[in-house]
Order: structure tokens, then sequence, then C-alpha cells
């Protein structure tokens, strides 16, 4: 029994100096020699020669001029790799592909075709009626009350509204809260429902959302009752989609509404691409006065040039990657405006 | 779309042919290594031992592997190698990543790139992958040597030193300067901050400054050639070989397939080549093949040539009645109105969690091997696969043995084997043989203890934690699918594969937590007993099995011995570990994702 200690203290000394020192260090000194620009992870530099990222991770990309990533689940921190693990059957994943889709989707067909979808949920959302019931905001905070929840916790702004909400409608809180002796002391978020639904009523046809308005010369944001705007293109897309059922749409790319396993994929598909070139190229030609034509020809180029195929084409799709080609076009055109 | 995974098939088990045949000649001791190897061996060699002596032996070694494990883990705030400052893991936390990568299993309640210093990298996981997958080896060696009725089992030091050095080391050399070449970072530093092309889309710091973006690197090009070789799974990253840096293009994706695939394969065909039974152990693997093929039609079937349910058209109003004490009747109907499809393309398949660099069936590929093989690594999100393609890794864990582990594979596979010819001898009323040796009341009943540990570990936790609120408040999708993500977790456990569907609330994090997953510490104290029960029990008691059904005396071939070489015979062992298998497990499958499948999507929320 002792022997197979010793023998064992034996073993974990030979193997920890060859697997954690020797194995290693080979493998280091031949990335550093042969390799370095991979084995320091494929840093590229930027314009003005500082590094901006790695080729193999995503990074976010906001502008119009810029081709954007897939949307990223770790909010593309390179230091926190995350996936949404959203199963199938979780509202949250419809909800938040319909949300990305609102403002982006385009009739495929009828008199509207390749017109945005958008300012006709605008028109069906003032209407106010869902389903054949009045109140689309009441309904849809009834239906998915985990998202009325999402969007008082996701901006202090939010939850600072419902708190003034309550404020001035003790009266209904209080009643809320002796039919829920659970929460005696209810948090903006346990109001969610309950303040969608007064809001329903007392603002039909209209959603809170921010607001900027110059006053004093100053630009000062407040949340605000409005009829119109991204907030709801994106929120109420799917429940317009189920009014509108057989409306016609056109398919978006399926990586352009999906987060990525690591929330780092740093490629898009070669249809996610041509389906953003129209906003990109138009962007670059407004940046750069040039001639919208030409210039969508110039951008198509690199993108054909920057294409690859997962094992030359015999596993997949053509894909790109968006910073090699984000970082040509800013070479191309200069800086965006 | 079929390419990969037959490419991936054909590809393997043509490599291993040549491979078992080296790791046979190694294991049965013919390489005459140069003199200072040799002077390692004898250093190690503690002299010929019987099965006892080497089972002791090998568990004596794991409790040091617990001890040395917990002090890399413990010294990680005050090791070197550690710029960031990363500091202690919680206690439970430590406790189960030890056990967990001391079992092969490397199930991770901690998340790679946010909770492990470069000093955790190199001196816990890599030395973890290597010497764990080598004990699993050693363990079927021992097996095989048992059958061989030899004198002595050799020395399990020595079995050791000769896996670690004279196989892993090598080929995970190669394959890292494989791996290097395609991106994966190689270096001790830990991290690169850097100002993205479009600084200000990274968002702002409370100090209004652009956020920069700080990017994890390390010995990414060390550690995953020793996951994937020794099947291990742990990855350096929290989304394991998703991520970028430690998967960078089609090509390591391909390799790393390949990697975890190669000694399983090469196992089996090591199990004929040393026991001079070649044709029975191309029957073996013959029905390894099949079930791992079907595992992975089934899997690519429904993720990637189906689209994501939770995005499409569901057409049908759908009416359940629901028993209800208040209703009138009994009964109240519950109406699900048809659900509009969502205009997105999904031509790709399910692309929810899937990177694109890959290849289009590459994730459901990847997920049906990592199971089958219980490596666990990932390269897509297990929780966000298509709820019925979900069941081929579900039912790879639970089978466990389609190839399987580390030598533990095939010794599952033993226990498969003992029982259904056990089985078929009632049936035809023949005294049961294997290798010429009468199968007795012993080596069954310690073959039955063997395999029911897996069932039990499986289901007995699962039923506890979907009853109480440590699996209920760990949940994070909603009804069947939340039932499905508790099974999962222990499935992986229990089968010591490491792989998860990530939603799962376990982790604890650094012991200075603020806001740990509620119910993490339940978790960690739970999946860590499993996964010590579920390694050692089906490593000791198959040993003693094979120790006493080895010994006996051996029967001359006759007209009426079962042939254990035959169609007729693979046709037998696939029908034993199907029906054995499916008895045990089809019930928690109709709950989880049959369930989930035919369910109302999406659900609620």
């Amino acid at each position: 029994m002792k022997q197979y200690i010793t023998k064992s203290l034996w073993f974990l000394f030979f193997s920890v100096v060859i697997c954690c020192l020797i194995y290693p260090a080979i493998l280091w000194a031949i990335g550093q020699t042969f390799f370095p620009f991979q084995a320091n992870g494929s840093m590229v530099n930027g314009p003005d020669g500082k590094a901006v990222g790695s080729l193999l991770v995503a990074q976010p990309f906001t502008k119009d001029e810029y081709f954007q990533p897939r949307p990223s689940a770790a909010s593309y921190d390179a230091s926190a790799s995350s996936s949404s693990a959203l199963a199938a059957s979780n509202y949250t994943l419809r909800n938040r592909v319909a949300t990305a889709l609102g403002p982006i989707v385009k009739y495929k067909s009828g008199p509207k075709a390749g017109q945005l979808v958008g300012p006709d949920i605008e028109v069906w959302f003032q209407k106010d009626s869902f389903g054949g019931q009045p109140h689309i905001v009441a309904q849809w905070a009834d239906a998915h009350n985990s998202i009325a929840q999402g969007w008082v916790t996701g901006d202090p702004a939010h939850s600072a509204y419902v708190d003034a909400w309550a404020k001035s409608h003790a009266d209904i809180v209080s009643k809320w809260v002796k039919d829920n002796p659970g929460t005696p002391q209810p948090k903006a978020a346990d109001l969610a429902v309950l303040f969608f639904e007064n809001f329903s009523r007392d603002y039909p046809g209209r959603f809170p959302s921010a607001v900027t308005e110059t006053k004093n010369g100053k630009s000062v944001t407040s949340i605000q009752p409005v009829k119109e705007g991204s907030d709801i293109q994106s929120n109420f897309f799917d429940m317009w989609r189920q009014d509108h059922a057989e409306a016609d749409l056109q398919d978006v790319p399926g990586d352009m509404v999906t987060t990525s396993g690591s929330g780092l994929d740093p490629d898009i598909t070669m249809e996610n691409a041509e389906y953003q070139l129209d906003r990109v190229a138009s962007k670059w030609a407004q940046d750069t006065k040039q001639d919208p034509a030409k210039v969508r020809q110039q951008i198509e180029t690199i993108l054909q040039q920057n294409a690859f195929a997962p094992f030359g084409g015999l596993f997949g799709e053509k894909i790109v990657n968006v910073l090699e080609v984000n970082l040509e076009l800013r070479k191309h055109f200069g800086a965006p405006a | 779309m079929w390419l990969l995974p037959i490419s991936l098939l054909v590809f393997t088990t043509l490599l291993a042919i040549p491979m078992s045949r080296y790791m046979a000649w190694i294991m049965d001791g013919k390489y005459n290594a140069p003199g200072f190897l040799r002077w390692f061996e004898r250093r190690l060699d503690s002299g010929g031992q019987n099965w006892k002596q080497y089972a002791a032996a090998l568990l004596i070694f794991n409790i040091i592997m617990f001890i040395y494990g917990y002090l890399v883990l413990i010294l990680q705030p005050i090791a070197p190698l550690n710029p960031r400052g990363l500091g202690l893991l919680s206690p439970t936390t430590i406790f189960n990543s030890v056990a967990s990568f001391m079992t092969n299993t490397n199930l991770q309640h901690y998340s790679g790139d946010q909770h492990m210093s470069n000093w955790g990298q190199i001196f816990f996981v890599i030395w973890n992958q290597f010497v764990s997958a080598a004990v699993g080896l050693c363990a079927l060696t021992a097996i095989i040597r048992c059958f061989r009725a030899e004198q002595h089992l050799g020395n399990f030091f020595v079995d050791m030193w000769r896996v670690v050095v004279y196989m892993f080391v090598p080929v995970a050399l190669v394959i890292g300067i494989l791996f290097l070449q395609q991106g994966m970072p190689m270096t001790y530093q830990s991290t690169h901050e850097v100002s993205t092309l479009e600084a200000a889309a990274m968002g702002t710091t409370d100090n209004g400054q652009a956020k920069q973006q700080t990017l994890v690197v390390g010995p990414v090009a060390a550690v995953i050639p020793i996951k994937m070789l020794g099947t291990n799974g742990g990855g350096v990253y929290g989304m394991n070989s998703a991520v970028p840096f430690e998967n960078p293009s089609a090509w390591t994706n391909f390799l790393t397939c390949f990697g975890m695939m190669l000694f399983p394969f090469c196992l089996v065909l090591m199990y004929g080549r040393m026991l001079k039974k070649m044709r029975h152990a191309w029957v073996i693997f013959s029905v390894m093949f099949i079930l791992m093929a079907g595992t992975i039609v089934w899997a690519v079937y429904y993720d990637t040539l189906k689209p994501n349910p939770g995005l499409t058209a569901h057409p049908n109003t759908q009416t359940f009645q629901i028993p209800s004490a208040s209703a009138p009747g009994g009964q109240r109907a519950v109406v699900l109105p048809a659900v509009a499809g969502l205009p997105v393309d999904q031509h790709l398949g399910n692309l929810e969690g899937k990177e694109l660099r890959f290849g289009t069936s590459a994730g459901a590929t990847f997920a049906a091997i990592t199971v089958d093989v219980t490596c666990g690594a990932a390269n897509c999100e297990h929780d966000s696969l298509n709820p019925i393609a979900a069941l081929s890794p579900m039912v790879g864990m639970w089978i466990n043995c389609i190839y399987g582990g580390k030598g533990v594979g095939m010794i599952n596979l033993l226990l498969f084997l003992i029982i259904g010819i056990f089985l078929a001898g009632m049936m035809v009323g023949r005294t049961p043989e294997y290798l010429g040796r009468k199968i007795g009341a012993r080596e069954v009943k310690l073959a039955v203890i063997a395999l029911l540990v897996h069932p039990l570990m499986i289901l007995g936790p699962s039923g506890l934690f979907a009853a109480t609120d440590w699996g209920v408040k760990a949940e994070s999708n909603p009804a069947a699918h939340g039932l499905s993500q508790i099974v999962y977790q222990f499935s992986s456990a229990s089968a010591n594969n490491g792989s998860a569907f990530d939603g799962l609330g376990v982790t604890y994090g650094f012991y200075n937590n603020p806001n740990p997953a509620p119910e993490a510490k339940a978790w960690d104290i739970a999946t860590g007993l499993v996964m010590i029960f579920s390694r050692y029990l089906p490593i000791v008691a198959p040993i003693a099995m094979a120790a006493a059904l080895g010994y006996k005396k051996q029967t001359p071939f006759g007209l009426g011995t079962l042939r254990d070489d035959t169609f007729t015979f693979g046709c037998l062992l696939f029908g034993t570990i199907i029906i054995v298998a499916g008895l045990l497990f089809l019930p928690v499958a109709a709950l989880g994702p049959v369930a989930e499948h035919l369910g109302p999507i999406p659900f609620g929320g």
C-alpha cells in the first residue's frame, strides 16, 4: 500500500514535468517560431497601425457603413463567451427574433413589394385591435409577462417611468397589492403587467418610448407615449404577423437574427452580406459623394474577394469574415462620416 | 451536408487500423524504449500485480489525483501565470471541478475564460486530461489481460507511463502543430485589450470612455489536442469548441472530431488484437459504428434539415383537454391558437447556437459524436438544438458505449455483451459462454451492478431535482425543456461526458460572487458525487468480473458454442443494447424531448 503511494507520487511528478512543462513548451516554441501571428491570437491592425482586434473574433459594428456581424448573446465580450441557450420552445427566442425582424422586413410581392412593413405595423398598432379584441399593449403584456417585465428591468429609465406611474396611481397599486398578498412591497418589475394594462387603456394605440427633444438648446431624453417608431415596429411585429398571416414577406437570412454558439462568430453568410449590401453601399456613396452604382460594384467585388467556404466548399456555403471586409472598406473609402 | 460525417467515420476507421496495432504493441510491452525512458519505467515499476492489486493501485492513484487537483485550484489566487488576478473559485465548484476532471468527465460548472487562469489551464486541465484518460485505458488493458488469463496483469504505473508518454504526448504534439497553423493561440500571455474598429460600438464604460474588447488568449493549442484525444472535453473557454480561438476553422473542426473519435475507435480493435479475436472485435466495432451513424443521422436530419420550430408557422389550432378540479366535468379545454411563421430563411437548418465556419451540418454532427465517445466538447449550443434532435445526444449518453470514453466505453459494452450472452443462453437452454469460459452467477451479478449504476445515477437525482427547488430554480427554459435540462446534466455527469444544456443555472463562480446561480451549490455537490460513483464502480466491478471469468477453465470450441464473430452475434448485441437502454430511458425521453417536440411551440412566456 505504501509502495503504491510512493509510485503514485513518482508518476505524478514525472507526468507534471512532461505534460505541464515540456509538452506546452514545445508547442509554444513551435508556435512562436513558425506561426507567431496565429499563436498570438491572429491580431490585426487598424488604419492607425494599432491592433483593432482578432480576425477570429467578432466585434460589434453599428454604423450603416459597415457590415454587421451576427447578434451576440455575449455582447461581443471576448472574455466571457456565451450562447443564448434558448430552447426552440422558449417564447423568448421567438420574441428576440421577431424584435430584430420588425424594422427590417420587407414585402415580397403584392402592391407594396420591396417596401418595409414597419409603417404598416404602426398603422395597425394605432387602430389598437388584435385578433378582434381591443388594447394591443394590454394583450401583449398579458400574454408575455416576462417580456413585459423585461421591458421594465431592461432600462433604468423604464423602471423610473413605471415607478412614477405607480406613485400617481396609488389606488390601482394598492388594489393590486390586496389581490397579490405575496408581494406587499411591489417593485417596478412586479407591476409591469398592471402598468401596461392601464397604459393601454389610458393611451390606446400608444407605447411608452424614449423621445429626445431639444429644450433651450439642450437635448433631453424622456419616456413618452408614442404612436410610431422602432420600438413599436420591433415589439409588435410578431402580433402584427399573427393578424396578417397571409402577408407575403421577404425572408431574412437565418444567421442575421440568430446568435452563435460562442457569441463571437466572426463570419456571416454571403446571403447575409448581400442583404446588407444596399444599406452599406448607399451609405458609403453618400459619405464619399460617389456614384451609388459604382460604389455598390466596388463593395460587391470586395465581398467576392473575401468570401470563402468551409473546407473549400465541401462542407458548407460561402461566408465572409466581417472584420476583414470592414477593414477593406475602411482602407478603400476612408473613415465613415 | 452528409460529406462531413461520412468522411469523419471513414477517415477515423482507416486510421484506427494501424493505430490500434501500435497501441496493442505498446500495451504488450513490445516497445523497447531507449535507455533513459526505461529508467523511468523501472522507477515506476512496483512489480506484477493481480487484479485486486491493480485495482487498488488505480484507486490510490486517483485519490492522489484528487488531492493534487484540489491543491492546484486552491492555489490559483497566489500562483503564477495569473496576470488577471483571478480569485478563488467557490469551494463547491472546486470540489465539482476536481471530481469532474479526475473522472474524465470535464463537466464545467465554472466558465474557463472567466474563472480559470493559465496556471489552472496548464497544471489542472492539461494534466488531468492526459492522466484521467490514461486511467480508463489502463483499466481496459487489465480486463484484456484477465481474459488472456495472464499470470499477473502487469503494473498499473508502468501502464500509465506507457499510455501517457508513448501514445498521448506524441499524437497530441502532432495535432497541436496542425491546430497552431490554423490559428489557435499558444502563448503564456493571458489577454489582449483592443479598441475595436468602430470603437463606440462596444458601448461606454462608467466614465464615458469607449469600452475595450478583452480577448482572452492562452495555451489553447496545448489544451485542445489532449482535450479531444483523451475524450475529455473541458475547454479553455466557456463555450468550448464553439469559440473561434478554440476551433478556428472547418479544418480544425474536422480534426477535433477526428481527435475525439480516434482512440475510442482504436480501443475496440486493440481489444481484438490483444485477444487475437479480430473478427469478434470487428463485429463489436460494426455494432458501435451503426449506432453512431444512427445518432448522427438523427441529429443532422432533425437539426440541419429542419428549421428551428420556434420560428416557423404552426398552422393548426390545437385544443387539449386537461384535468382540472375546479372546471365542470373535471376537464378544462386549453386552446392553442395557430401561429404564423416569421420571415426567416432557414435553409441552413437551425442556426441558433451554431457557428458558420465549420460547415452546414457540423453542429449536429459534432453534438452526436461528442456524446457517443463521451467527450463532451461542444461546437454548438445543445440547449438550442431542435427539441427532437436533442434526443440524439441524450441517447448517446444513456447507452454510453457507442465507442464510449477512453477504455470505459469498451468496458460498458462488455457488460451489455455479458448480459446479452446470458439472456441468449437462457433462451436456448445452454450454459452461456464468453471466450470459452462459462458465465456464472458471480459474473452476471457484477455486470448488472456495474450496468445499473448508470440509470440509477441519472434517474434518481433527476427525479429529486425536478421535484425540488434545486432543479426548478435552475431551469432556464419552460416546461418539458426544463426537465430535459435537468436530465441532461445528470446524464452528462453519470456518463462522464461533460457536455451540458448550458442554460441550466449551475455556475457559482468565485467564492465571493455576490450573485451566484441560486442552486449552484446543490448542483456542484450532486453532480460531483454522481461523477465519482459512476466512474469507479463501473471500472472496478468489470475488472472483478473479468478476473472471475478469465481464470476459469476454457472449454473447447464445439458445435453448441455461441459463435461471437457472426452477423447473428452482432444482432444479439445490438438488440441487447437497444432493449436494455430503451427499457431504462424511454419514459424520461417521452417526458423531455419528445413532449417538447409534440407540445406547443412556442410555449408560454
